[in-house]
């Protein structure tokens, strides 16, 4: 399992080696690509993702689901042959803004896919808006003024929220205590919550009725605030926490007094390396996802073998998915856009397209937000064969405006 | 009563945690305020003592035993590597150790997250130990416990070494007069090595026994280098008795102060620091005194 995560590490290494060799190798191949205008030209798509800093745990899973759906179509989109350049947002924002000049002025790109941070998004947006070049975005999703270039394909923040609130209403006896961590993407996802859940006549078990936000990043101890929730007579708890906050929130929960209060949580909770390093202490979490590696259909059949044949049989993270679903909305759209495709005709070419077919089922994009309007799935971690899964038990709402 | 039954959990959790704290700040404390080292690397050595253990650790107690030996060996030898690279530096003072032992927690993290990946790794303890128990009606961990009684046993251990024997007076010697304790046939160099791999090998046995509770993965370097930092500005370098009354104060802020009063959560640690520093400052008091003006305020 170790190795595979090596080999991950250096194939995003040999590709930003493979990036900074052609760039120093000069533009000239670039320029008399673009000139040789013939039938099927090959193309440049730019992808930007966390390959050093604080996000790159997250950043191979966006790479590689691209790079996944370019080795099972021929390494091409709409009939094109693709050169994929790939650029490290590192630790976001204007870190990224070279990255994208460079692929936008020297590189010619089509489209923009990836991105990994909020801040990068709203860095790199306005540069290719002011391009025209579309922007395909697969990671967080932040408010942007002009969302006219901007595509995303993953879900807004108050969405995992919004789809459980109204599900723990009906179905939990009793109030709930609902944890975040103290930043804005915390803030988004549990206003998705709390909001959803009221209004459908939740009552929250926290102290003065409002969720309780744990200091980011340093909270690595959460028995003090466990310790509050069983003395509240809470009967349920939701929470939103990624990466190592996950994983403490979890481990500290199964061993507190709290531990037989059910746990409810946006999905990042249980995805890929968490669920891993949570254990057995994960065993019985409910969740709620727009993907779940056990759909039924032959969309996320085809998805979920590949992965799997090229990573040691592991299941495919939700946004692996998010970043194939940009490979092959970019696929279509290119199919669109002509024998000549232009950025501001790709652009066009998303902005027209109806129902995506998925692994997460079919979707499509809102004409408002140009965020996914889709089904949330209820998952519950178990054992599925040797190892905990998140196994689907039952549908939720769909969401999107 | 009522309080007290509330609160409980959190102020027993505050003893462990800040004994985690005593246990990771220790090496620190030792080589920078006895040794004079700076050493910015220590955050690094105790992750590396974590990634050591979770990478033998299969929930046997012999793996988990041979878990701690290998990352106190990897700490060592660590901490040696320290001592070759520092040694040059001894009499330039601390911004240029700094700067090296920087660059080497640089690479250090770049090494770590190469060979074990960017994931946050499990330590599969022994299953006795992985449950909880009931104490007054509360559900606690297991492991938290034990590891109170083994980092107290390390302290006493640790005050005992230092205060009460050859090897410790030498060293808190070298502390005073480098030249004398060479006249006295002690080379420096040597006193030097020993208190970097002693350093080393507290932050790797640390890392060892910590990682059930701070999981090693790419941020923990970053996180006990600045928790260890707090505790040693508090109990004032080099002072074993004020950095084991300033991280049990610290322990404390951080749980029960939570769980008395979570709104303030954010504020706490760094506000309660603030202001042992300026009381310390107009007082001119004891590390001790800082330390338990800290606590009074928790």
């Amino acid at each position: 399992m170790f190795s595979s995560r090596v080999s991950v590490r250096l194939r995003a290494a040999v590709a930003v080696g493979a990036v900074t060799a052609l760039a120093a190798a000069g533009c000239s191949s670039s320029t008399s690509s673009k000139s040789s205008a013939k039938g099927n030209a090959p193309i440049n798509i730019g992808l930007i993702t966390a390959l050093t800093g604080s996000n790159q745990a997250l950043g191979p899973d966006h790479l590689n689901g691209f790079q996944l759906y370019l080795d099972t179509h021929n390494d091409m989109l709409g009939g094109h042959k693709v050169s994929l350049k790939v650029g490290d947002e590192a630790n976001g924002g204007a870190a990224a803004v070279p990255v994208a000049k460079k692929m936008i002025e020297q590189d010619h790109v089509l489209a923009i896919a990836g991105i990994v941070a909020t801040p990068t998004i709203q860095a790199v947006v306005p540069i290719a808006t002011a391009a025209g070049v579309p922007v395909v975005n697969t990671g967080g999703r932040p408010t942007v003024k002009d969302v006219s270039h901007l595509w995303t394909m993953s879900f807004m923040s108050t969405d995992p929220g919004a789809s459980m609130g109204p599900y723990m209403a009906q179905n939990v006896p009793g109030s709930v205590y609902a944890f975040g961590p103290d930043y804005q993407g915390g803030y988004d996802q549990l206003r998705g919550f709390t909001d959803a859940y009221t209004k459908a006549g939740g009552k929250l078990a926290n102290d003065g009725g409002k969720a309780t936000f744990t200091p980011f990043p340093n909270t690595t101890d959460f028995t003090p605030f466990l310790s509050k929730v069983k003395a509240s007579g809470a009967k349920a708890i939701y929470c939103f926490y990624t990466g190592q906050n996950a994983i403490d929130f979890v481990k500290d929960w199964s061993q507190s007094d709290a531990k037989d209060i059910p746990l409810y949580a946006a999905g990042f909770i249980t995805e890929g390396g968490a669920l891993k390093a949570e254990g057995q202490a994960a065993n019985g979490i409910i969740t709620t996802m727009n993907y779940s590696p056990d759909i039924s259909s032959a969309a996320n059949r085809q998805f979920v073998s590949a992965w799997s044949q090229k990573y040691n049989g592991e299941a495919p993270p939700a946004t692996a998915m998010y970043s194939w679903d940009a490979a092959s909305v970019l696929d279509q759209a290119i199919a669109k856009a002509g024998p000549n495709p232009t950025p501001d005709a790709v652009n066009s070419a998303i902005k027209a397209m109806g129902q995506i077919d998925s692994p997460r089922g079919t979707w499509q994009l809102s004409a408002d937000t140009h965020v996914p309007v889709q089904k949330w799935y209820l998952r519950k971690v178990e054992m599925d064969g040797t190892a905990l899964a998140n196994v689907k038990i039952g549908d939720l709402a769909t969401i999107g405006s | 009563m009522g309080a007290i039954n509330t609160h409980f959990v959190p102020a027993l959790d505050g003893v462990a945690y800040g004994l985690l704290l005593f246990v990771a700040a220790a090496g620190l404390t030792l080589l920078f305020g006895i040794g004079g080292v700076l050493n910015i690397a220590h955050g690094t050595l105790f992750a590396l003592g974590g990634y050591l253990a979770a990478s033998v650790s299969d929930g046997s107690w012999s793996s988990a035993f041979l878990g701690l030996a290998v990352a106190t060996v990897g700490g060592t030898l660590c901490g040696g590597l320290l001592a070759a690279g520092t040694l040059p530096l001894a009499d330039r003072g601390h911004l240029p150790q700094a700067l090296l032992t920087f660059g080497l927690s640089l690479v250090g993290a770049d090494v770590l997250t190469t060979v074990y990946g960017t994931d946050e790794h499990p330590v599969v303890i022994p299953k006795s130990v992985n449950g909880t128990v009931q104490i007054f009606g509360h559900v606690y961990p297991t492991y938290r416990l034990m590891f109170i009684v083994v980092a107290s046993v390390l302290a006493l251990v640790g005050t005992y070494v230092l205060g009460r024997t050859r090897a410790g007076a030498l060293l808190r010697a070298a502390a005073d007069d480098r030249e004398m304790v060479g006249a006295m046939g002690y080379a420096p160099w040597r006193v030097h090595a020993a208190l970097c791999g002693a350093a080393g090998a507290l932050a790797g046995l640390a890392g060892g026994l910590g990682a059930p509770i701070i999981g090693p993965g790419p941020d923990t370097a970053d996180k006990v280098l600045m928790l260890s930092m707090v505790v040693i500005v508090l109990g004032r370098p080099g002072s074993v008795l004020g950095a084991f009354g300033a991280a049990i104060a610290v322990g404390e802020i951080e749980t029960l102060g939570v769980s008395i009063s979570s709104n303030w959560a954010p504020y706490l640690l760094f506000g309660l620091m603030a202001v042992a520093l300026v009381v310390r400052t107009f007082r001119g008091s004891s590390a001790v005194g800082a330390g338990a003006a800290a606590g009074a305020h928790a």
